[in-house]
């Protein structure tokens, strides 16, 4: 199951390349975002370019600001399969999964961030996937998937997940594009973690 | 490894010639590399805390510990379970006898087996020992301390700054850790970014230019093998801002495209992996938040500054050293100071400074390129009536002692504090030559500006209490010797409640290249 409310982009206002006041799902901590569907035209990703394959109606945009910022905390699940016990026990994997991209040759990016959170509120996991560079889109308007995971480690409750998309030298602008963003736990044999140390 | 080459090192480190067998990575495996280094002076601890201990961010009940495991400090990957548990402990005594809090943390890879511990329920103002365990080994044995509440007769703290692992050993660092301070601040260019360097350096960087997360882990990891850095950690809780070397010179955190921003964040993870920093909060890595007040009692309210993460570029009518949101942050802590001395951990000069008398400024890296701002900030600190401001600074790899101007080229504009620029660890500065001509010229040029010395490396240490405040410029005889002796150059007194600075007589005829008085 996807933890991720609204990654994909498709509920609350939007639809064209404005800025929206609200987002979904997630706290606006900087900036703009537009959530622009694939039918907007005007340049920006079409149904016809590099994406999701079930990439649903709109797309984030970082808007008209150079750097706009979206945060979503998640809870992790209390209990089940891959709930806290299961989490302390070593036995539960992450993945995140996101679309980021940009605009042409242009340099304008999107980057997702999930850092994994103790009880008290400490970083106790990270995975980073983008910004994806107009080299690796091939110069061509789209996105791509990014992928990461990781075990979670014993204690995390929550998970921030953080969108950046940021443009680059003076254009108006912002073509960080991001769609698809999911994060999923799966429960799994006990593996990777080391008893305590014990000396102390 | 074999002896063969071990001695080849050595003897092409003794010539001068390290250019010929580094970079260290080229066909080496990281314990391969980890031996070569090893053989040039680096050395670790114990596996798997190669790197130390080290804590951080002190307040009244809390201090976070720091430890990250790399049985090989160079390698890429580290041969480790996914996620490691690892223990620790905090005691009263040295022995670690008498505990009073112990738990364990994850040490998980995607934060390069790193554990950050923000101990709480500790008692303020007190020395506390600690050490981890994991995998059946245990750590050295680091000591911290707690900040005080209330009265505080005296505080004092060493600021470190500069530490280019190429142009010396970390003598300073050695310094620091004998030295009966409270804390430390370091003020930034911890790592430097680039390659090696070559010619008749003592040491030399392990690869080329760091670019990617696997590469600034390494680095860090190679600035790490200078035990007088890991001794200096363990033996204070430390401060940190940083400086633009942590991820590449000169940089605005604001600019670049996705190619430099995929570096940036890989530069900020592994500084955050390796520093004792507190993180968290409103906050979310891979864009660690460093600035922060904390006070120490009644006597100190410190301030430290990021002036990286969020500037934009410079010489820009609008421009922005500090950031929006930094800025309005700063100025609403001037507003609310407490009556204590207020110090701005600072990592790039603040005070202008002109060439020559009507010359240009020399960089607008520093706040001279963001004049606006400046200018701002200081008149809020003016008319907001805030008092015994004294500014702490590194970059310079010199030091220098001005008197703050709301206005630096009208001499009549209102004094509002103190800057103290300090030597640098080890990051090499002008000649001696350029120093004599130009200490001088800048000293005319710029009327606010006391002294300056640039012939010398070390730290400072600062020392408060509810009457003065002083520094004393420690340096080292040597940065090519590990073991150099340290000695104070000269000392510079503040008294409370009145603006400027003044130097000790007891050491007013130390040799500097420009003195005001």
């Amino acid at each position: 199951m996807n933890l991720v409310v609204n990654g994909d982009a498709e509920t609350g206002p939007g639809g064209t390349d404005a800025p929206v006041a609200t987002v979904t799902g997630w706290r606006i901590t900087q900036g703009a975002p537009a959530l622009i569907a694939y039918s907007f035209g005007g340049g920006y990703p079409t149904a016809a370019d590099p994406g999701p394959d079930r990439r649903g109606s709109r797309f984030f945009g970082g808007g008209n600001a150079p750097r706009t910022a979206l945060v979503q905390d998640v809870a992790l699940p209390a209990a089940g399969a891959t709930g806290h016990a299961a989490i302390d026990a070593g036995r539960v994997r992450y993945a995140v999964e996101a679309w980021l991209g940009g605009y042409a040759t242009q340099e304008d990016g999107a980057r997702l961030s999930v850092e994994f959170r103790d009880a008290r509120g400490t970083p106790v996991a990270l995975s980073v996937l983008g910004p994806v560079t107009s080299g690796e889109r091939g110069g061509r308007t789209g996105l791509l998937k990014r992928t990461a995971g990781a075990q979670a480690p014993p204690g995390a409750r929550t998970a921030r997940l953080l969108l950046v998309l940021t443009r680059t030298g003076s254009g108006a602008s912002n073509d960080g594009y991001a769609d698809g963003i999911s994060l999923t736990l799966t429960a799994s044999a006990a593996t990777g973690t080391t008893p305590t140390g014990g000396a102390l | 490894m074999t002896l063969d080459r071990r001695t080849l090192l050595k003897a092409a480190g003794a010539a001068g010639a390290l250019n010929t067998v580094w970079p260290l990575s080229a066909g080496l495996s990281p314990a391969q590399a980890r031996e070569a280094a090893e053989a040039l002076g680096a050395d670790y601890d114990p596996a798997p805390f190669t790197l130390g201990v080290a804590s951080g961010d002190p307040q009244p009940g809390s201090v976070v510990l720091w430890t990250r495991l790399a049985p090989e400090p160079l390698a890429a990957e580290q041969k480790l379970p996914e996620v490691v548990a690892v223990d620790w402990v905090v005691a009263e005594d040295q022995a670690l006898t008498r505990v009073v809090a112990r738990g364990s943390a994850p040490a998980s890879a995607t934060l390069g087996h790193s554990v950050h511990v923000p101990v709480q329920g500790l008692a303020a103002g007190r020395t506390y020992w600690y050490a981890f365990s994991a995998l059946g080994r245990t750590s050295r044995v680091g000591r911290t301390r707690t900040a005080p509440t209330g009265s505080v007769a005296r505080v004092r703290f060493a600021t470190a700054n500069c530490q280019a692992f190429h142009d010396g050993f970390y003598a300073a660092h050695r310094g620091i850790a004998r030295e009966d301070v409270d804390f430390v601040v370091h003020l930034g260019d911890y790592i430097y970014e680039h390659g090696p360097v070559g010619g008749d350096h003592v040491r030399d960087h392990e690869g080329p230019a760091v670019l990617t997360l696997a590469d600034y882990r390494r680095r860090h990891a190679l600035y790490k093998g200078d035990a007088s850095l890991r001794e200096a950690h363990a033996a204070h809780p430390w401060f940190l801002t940083w400086d633009d070397h942590e991820v590449a010179n000169d940089y605005s955190g604001t600019g670049g495209g996705a190619p430099f921003l995929q570096r940036r964040a890989a530069a900020y993870q592994a500084w955050y992996e390796n520093m004792p920093h507190r993180d968290g909060g409103e906050s979310a890595l891979p864009d660690p938040v460093l600035h922060r007040t904390r006070r120490w009692g009644d006597l100190l309210e410190l301030t430290v500054l990021d002036l990286r993460s969020y500037r934009s570029a410079q010489n820009l009518a609008g421009g922005t050293i500090l950031g929006a949101e930094q800025k309005n942050w700063l100025k609403g802590t001037i507003d609310r100071a407490p009556d204590s001395w207020h110090v701005w951990a600072n990592s790039i000069m603040l005070s202008q400074l002109r060439g020559r008398p009507g010359g240009s400024y020399m960089f607008t890296d520093q706040w001279d390129g963001f004049l606006a701002e400046r200018r701002e900030i200081l008149g809020h600190v003016h008319t907001s009536g805030l008092e015994d401001l004294v500014v702490v600074t590194g970059d310079w790899h010199s030091a220098f002692v001005d008197d703050l101007r709301v206005d630096f080229d009208d001499t009549s504009s209102p004094l509002v504090g103190t800057e103290f620029t300090a030597h640098s660890v080890t990051s090499g500065g002008y000649s001696a030559d350029w120093n004599a001509a130009n200490g001088p010229l800048m000293g005319r040029g710029n009327p606010h500006l006391k002294y300056f010395e640039g012939n010398r490396y070390g730290y400072d240490v600062h020392e408060l209490t509810p009457q003065r405040f002083t520094t004393r410029m420690r340096v080292v005889a040597d940065r090519r010797d590990p073991l150099s002796p340290v000695t104070t150059l000269t000392s510079f007194h503040v008294d409370r409640g009145r603006t400027g600075s003044y130097e000790d007589p007891a050491t007013k005829g130390s040799p500097a290249q420009w003195r005001r008085d």
